[in-house]
């Protein structure tokens, strides 16, 4: 069964199907357990235990916080399985013809470093998943052990269901609330973002051996425009300011006025109806 | 999956004809439109556009609460949930009582903006629409309505510019972000904030991977269950995909304003502790003294209630309401409780304080 990871290009439609397809799954096995004269709910542990992980797996993979940026395929797929023991295709920049000369051999270096660790970290969030699954089924076969007959209704059916996701939602919860869990994510996200800007500062070498400009320099120029443009902002209002301050107004505190990048204040205090003013009548700004 | 195929896997027959039938009203509802009322671009700042929206022919009278309202949104979702269908609007509650609402909508940032900050934001992004409002409307002071992130991005401003905010309406927006059942926060708060900027802009899609998975059976699972077993109508399914497509279209986040978001509010908890500075100057909640409404949610899962209530220690405002409705984060901009009594409120609020 496939599944789509919530986050990737998300289709509701798709996910709605997959969520029918696993709720039938979820009933033929409640059927089973209770397929006998007298419920084995007990049965239910391992079954119950498997679909939750095995979907926590494909569903949650690398954490939600950049698994996607960092081009790293989600746990529990194929293409994550692969890629638990090599470098993602992103990474195969190195067999660009480039030569030596195109990178220093410490960042790919520091690269497989990072993926290294992310494997493992993948591994010891499988791990939480696996207790969070398994907690689960033994919370709903405890709390189901009660009852005596097997779901007859579709109501019962569905009243089970709550049951099991009251059960699987408590156990994740008690998990994902503890320290050592948001520790993982943290470090997970953390990095999955080493890996992302290491595999960006390799992609500015090539970038730069071809001539081009890199996203440092735009970057550089970027915050230059922005310097730029709050320096103008600045000057174009400091004269709009002082002249305000000279104009007959409504007398108020100085900082009303201007903030301290020089923002105008308004322009009129005239009470009036604002719903009837024109949107089109502007107020006119003192010449400099 | 078809019905033949369900029919042969499931115990219960019935349950799957009832599924396969949701099924198809899904597929027919698959290109439902989203929001409603009209609205015109008045004015713009790199990708961020404020909006007017056209008064309703049938209100056909000017409320005596004219001041212009403006709703701030937050970054990291669509502004268009506060106007997804008529009946499920509060903007259209909100121009029925003969209000003069505009809206900001942030638009999707791309590379070009990854360097766009907080400061820009609130103070050029945001406080170039308030100017705009004031100067169009020749007023001194605007009435905002924040939501969520658009919530704290409407503190900082009003306690930067109290002289322009006459009156503060805060929905959903937390304000300690170390409260203890804060499981976001909790996640966030060991986040490299250096790496997120130097990471570049931040997809949607991530971030509604991070939400879903702070309840995933019930956010992914589970609430399509419910839906493909209830034998909903075709209107009920057109509302849910409405819903769906929302919270699934989320804007990409700029680099520098999502890295100091994480640094300043959820690992710092700058609001609460006062240390927050925005172009040189302090950012405190007691500078914020022009009536306050607090609108939140008691069933959050993302802003939980005592993240939000935790204004009323901190606003220096006298005249501070808040109101508890009981729903969870997203159901209080669409669900019909809190469709039936958010707007009442926020619209009683400043009639009374026209």
């Amino acid at each position: 069964m496939e599944t789509s990871p919530p986050g990737a290009a998300f289709k509701p439609d798709v996910a709605i199907s997959e969520a029918a397809e696993r709720f039938f799954e979820l009933l033929k096995t409640f059927a089973t357990a209770a397929s006998g004269a007298q419920p084995e709910w007990s049965s239910l542990a391992t079954p119950l235990a498997t679909q939750f992980e095995q979907w926590l797996r494909l569903s949650q993979s690398a954490g939600p916080w950049f698994a996607a940026a960092a081009g790293v395929p989600a746990a529990g797929t194929a293409a994550g399985t692969a890629a638990a023991g090599f470098p993602p295709a992103a990474w195969s920049f190195a067999s660009l013809p480039l030569g030596a000369a195109a990178a220093s051999a410490g960042e790919p270096q520091r690269a497989l470093e990072l993926f290294s660790r992310l494997g493992q970290l993948q591994a010891q969030l499988a791990a939480h998943w696996s207790e969070v699954a398994n907690t689960a089924a033994q919370r709903f076969v405890a709390r189901v052990g009660g009852t005596s007959a097997a779901p007859g209704s579709v109501d019962q059916a569905l009243k089970l269901y709550e049951l099991w996701v009251d059960c699987a939602e408590e156990a994740y919860a008690a998990t994902v609330h503890r320290s050592d869990f948001a520790r993982l994510q943290a470090d997970i996200a953390n990095t999955s973002a080493a890996l992302l800007v290491e595999q960006r500062r390799y992609a500015e070498t090539l970038t730069r051996a071809f001539g081009l400009p890199t996203r440092g320099e735009v970057d550089a120029l970027a915050a230059q425009l922005r310097e730029l443009r709050r320096e103008l902002a600045g000057r174009a209002d400091a004269p709009a300011a002082s002249a305000a301050t000279g104009r007959e107004r409504t007398a108020r505190p100085a900082t009303e006025r201007t903030d301290a990048r020089g923002a105008r204040g308004p322009k009129r205090t005239r009470p009036k109806d604002a719903s009837r003013a024109s949107p089109r009548k502007r107020v006119r700004r003192p010449r400099r | 999956m078809k019905a033949s195929d369900a029919e042969r896997s499931t115990p219960f027959p019935e349950l799957t004809l009832r599924i396969a039938d949701t099924l198809s009203r899904l597929a027919r509802a698959r290109d439902v439109a989203v929001g409603c009322s009209l609205k015109r671009a008045v004015w713009k700042c790199g990708k961020t556009t404020l909006y007017h929206y056209l008064p309703l022919p049938a209100t056909g009278r000017v409320s005596r609460h004219t001041r212009p309202l403006l709703i701030c949104f937050a970054l990291v979702n669509r502004p268009y949930v506060l106007d997804l269908q008529p009946d499920r609007s509060l903007v259209r509650r909100l121009l029925e009582a003969g209000l003069s609402v505009y809206l900001i909508d942030w638009g999707d940032p791309d590379d070009a903006d990854r360097l766009l900050d907080l400061e820009e934001y609130i103070e050029r992004h945001l406080g170039g629409s308030v100017r705009h409002i004031l100067e169009s409307h020749e007023s001194e002071a605007l009435d905002l309505l924040g939501v969520c992130q658009g919530g704290v991005l409407s503190l900082c401003y009003s306690a930067l510019n109290p002289h322009q905010v006459a009156n503060l309406i805060t929905l959903t927006t937390p304000v300690d972000f170390h409260t203890p059942d804060n499981l976001l926060s909790k996640w966030v708060r060991g986040l490299d904030s250096t790496l997120i900027g130097a990471s570049g802009n931040v997809p949607g899609e991530m971030l509604n991977g991070l939400f879903l998975a702070l309840m995933p059976f019930r956010l992914a699972q589970h609430k399509y269950v419910r839906l493909l077993t209830s034998n909903p109508d075709q209107r009920t399914v057109e509302d849910f995909v409405r819903m769906e497509k929302w919270i699934f279209d989320s804007p990409p986040q700029a680099a520098a304003a999502l890295a100091q978001f994480v640094r300043w509010f959820y690992q710092d908890n700058r609001l609460v502790h006062g240390t927050l500075e925005l172009a040189g100057r302090r950012v405190l909640l007691g500078d914020v003294r022009s009536p306050v409404l607090n609108l939140y949610a008691l069933e959050d899962h993302i802003v939980p209630p005592a993240a939000a209530a935790a204004l009323r220690h901190f606003v220096g405002s006298p005249d501070y309401s808040e109101c508890a409705v009981a729903t969870g984060h997203i159901g209080m901009y669409v669900s019909r409780a809190a469709g039936a009594e958010v707007p009442g409120r926020i619209i009683s609020w400043l009639k009374k304080r026209g």
